[in-house]
């Protein structure tokens, strides 16, 4: 697994490249908080494109992620989930919960 | 024929037991050395837990039942002691008979009575429903996971309650020396120290150590030998009582003889 | 006899297992692939059970060999087979949940034992898993406040919180009522759609079977009487197939002479 932070006008993005699971979904969990805690952006897009799949482990860090960005009052997004990433936020109904656009550009422009 | 026969099947069935309280000893053992190195703090809370359990909460009927004792065990002296006119030595037989002898083996008793029959039960019904199972196949090792702590908590207890037990005994001796031997509570605590030899206790505190690792195991080897039902699991509390106590007389007779000859 | 298939999750050759002078399996040989969910059958005393136990290496196998992803189980060291069952999960028939531990520090156990999961993380799994399987909210219950229903629903939370890649389960619906029993059966068809789980389910309800299953297996005293996809176990015409479909009872003892000697005891003990 991979992870790319870059910088796109007023947002982060955090591209992740690979499976998430129980061994590395705490790196994914570092840099998602680092991001929102310390650096304090004001929104985090998190690039799901190049999962094929998340566990449950990676579900609930970007869960944490996003508590932590509603007390930072700050926008949590995520794009580019694959079928099987859907289906694992379908199941655990956090589909709606999360902001979740299909492609960098619908994110970059959500209002 | 039939006698020899089942005194053969006896001992064959009996060293099986033993082999497999030794196995079952050397696998918490192992875990035991290695398990503060790869383990995780869970193991010490559970350990900690434990060790609450079997030592802290024994505490009011430890101290009941050896104080008693203590002041059993000077009146059965005074009784001998004076016809010869030496009730004065009352205070040292009370003390060498609490610290060599009755403190680590009464301690023993409670310790069977309340923590070698649950460990019996607390495994024993895990077994029955399936738990032991269950961590099998989460790959948490049931003796590793289960026995381990509770190993440390009573290799660590009881000697902290034997020493208890040993102080209990002595004032319960003193209750007789004050208001049946002329002794003043000062002085009564003065000729226990002076009758002590370090020894006395040390020997004591091995021979509790000693004693809560058989407890342990025979208690973690009677819940792992249930078998199917909940009835068993009362047959097993039952037979980890009734052998704990043979056992930790075994030891204790094993160990007394051990003293008696390094001590010449 | 070929290697089995690393494609297959899992793969059992000529297994046997015997309790003594007992054989309970005799020789049984079935491959489960990726993703399927396999429902084996079977009335009580048919080797079901015991079968189980072997998958998942409760019980050693006498012969044969059980391969889990790609390994032969038997000839795993104790510490690899434990890497192994951290890919697998049980969900036992009574629950089995820890009765000293909560609804929710047995989900968390594995989690806390296994990983270097952040505890907050280890919480919202833990709270996802028990909303997968309609118990959320009740983290902090103990197993013994819980119905039956309850208790089953909350050992597949547990046998799931590793993200098994093989999910087993012991008569999910045995004792449940009907609705009860219908949710658990829906759930095991979620959990293989969101997650590609592989499913083996060890029953006696057809119902249940039926809806669940790719493929079936038979099996009756020991021995694999039919394996096949739901169709063609639908349309079989294998005699002992149909009688378990058909729940057609156990033929009467055929001749009365016999009962008479059964019931006298002078009847020569029954073959195995």
């Amino acid at each position: 697994m991979n992870i790319v932070t870059r910088q796109q006008g007023n947002s982060t993005l955090v591209d992740v490249q690979g499976d998430i699971d129980l061994y590395n979904s705490p790196e994914v969990r570092k840099i998602i908080l680092e991001e929102l805690k310390e650096k304090k952006v004001a929104r985090l897009i998190v690039n799901l494109t190049g999962v094929r799949y998340i566990d449950s482990s990676g579900v609930a860090s970007l869960v944490e992620g996003l508590k932590v960005s509603r007390s930072m009052s700050s926008r949590f997004m995520l794009y580019g989930l694959s079928p099987a990433a859907r289906e694992v936020l379908e199941l655990s109904r956090l589909i709606r919960v999360f902001e979740v656009y299909g492609t960098e550009q619908e994110a970059l422009q959500a209002k | 024929m039939a006698f020899f026969d089942s005194i053969g099947r006896n001992a064959i069935g009996g060293l099986a037991y033993v082999g497999g309280l030794a196995r079952l000893s050397g696998r918490a053992a192992y875990y035991t050395l290695i398990g503060p190195f790869r383990g995780k703090a869970l193991r010490w809370s559970r350990a900690f837990h434990q060790a609450m359990a079997v030592g802290v909460e024994a505490l009011p009927i430890l101290s009941t039942i050896t104080f008693f004792v203590g002041l059993i065990l000077a009146l059965q002296g005074a009784y001998e002691l004076r016809k010869f006119g030496a009730l004065q030595y009352v205070a040292g037989g009370v003390a060498v008979s609490m610290t060599r002898e009755l403190g680590p083996l009464m301690t023993a008793i409670v310790v069977i009575g309340r923590s070698g029959s649950a460990f019996a039960a607390e495994i024993g019904t895990m077994k029955v429903t399936e738990e032991i199972d269950a961590l099998t196949t989460m790959a948490l090792n049931p003796i590793q996971f289960l026995v381990t702590p509770k190993f440390l908590a009573m290799i660590v207890m009881l000697p902290c309650l034997t020493t208890w037990a040993d102080f209990m005994g002595v004032m319960g001796g003193a209750v007789f020396g004050v208001t049946g031997a002329s002794f003043t509570f000062g002085g009564y605590v003065q000729a226990t120290l002076d009758a002590l030899l370090k020894r006395d206790i040390i020997t004591g505190l091995i021979k509790a150590v000693m004693f809560g690792a058989v407890i342990t195991a025979v208690g973690c080897y009677e819940g792992f030998e249930t078998g199917g039902g909940a009835e068993e699991v009362g047959r097993s509390t039952t037979s980890a009582v009734v052998m704990s106590i043979f056992m930790v007389i075994i030891v204790d007779l094993i160990f007394t003889s051990l003293f008696y000859l390094l001590g010449r | 006899m070929s290697t089995p298939d690393t494609e297959k999750t899992l793969s059992v050759r000529d297994l046997r297992v015997r309790y003594g002078e007992r054989e309970i399996l005799h020789g049984i040989s079935f491959d489960v692939p990726r993703g399927e969910t396999l429902v084996i059958l079977g009335g009580s005393g048919s080797g079901k059970s015991t079968l189980l136990r072997t998958l998942v290496g409760l019980q050693p196998a006498t012969s044969g060999e059980v391969w889990i992803r790609g390994q032969d189980i038997a000839k795993l060291s104790e510490e690899d087979l434990d890497e192994t069952r951290k890919k697998i999960g049980l969900s036992f028939q009574g629950g089995a949940l820890f009765g000293s531990m909560t609804v929710g520090e047995n989900v968390c156990l594995p989690l806390r034992e296994h990983t270097q999961l952040e505890e907050s993380t280890i919480q919202i799994i833990m709270r996802l898993k028990l909303e997968q399987v309609g118990l959320a909210g009740f983290e902090n219950y103990m197993p013994s406040q819980l119905s039956g229903g309850m208790k089953k629903r909350a050992a597949v939370a547990r046998a799931m919180a590793m993200d098994p890649e093989i999910l087993f389960f012991d008569e999910p619906s045995a004792g449940l009522d009907p609705i009860i029993a219908a949710g658990i059966d829906n759930l095991i068809l979620k959990l293989k759609k969101a997650f590609r789980m592989t499913i083996i389910v060890v029953t006696h309800e057809l119902a249940s079977a039926f809806l669940i299953a790719d493929s079936m297996l038979l099996i009756n005293k020991g021995d694999i009487v039919a394996h096949g996809s739901r169709e063609e176990m639908e349309k079989s015409t294998h005699p002992r197939v149909r009688q378990f479909l058909d729940r057609v009872p156990e033929p009467e003892v055929a001749e009365e002479m016999d009962y008479l000697q059964m019931l006298t005891g002078e009847a020569p003990p029954r073959a195995l």
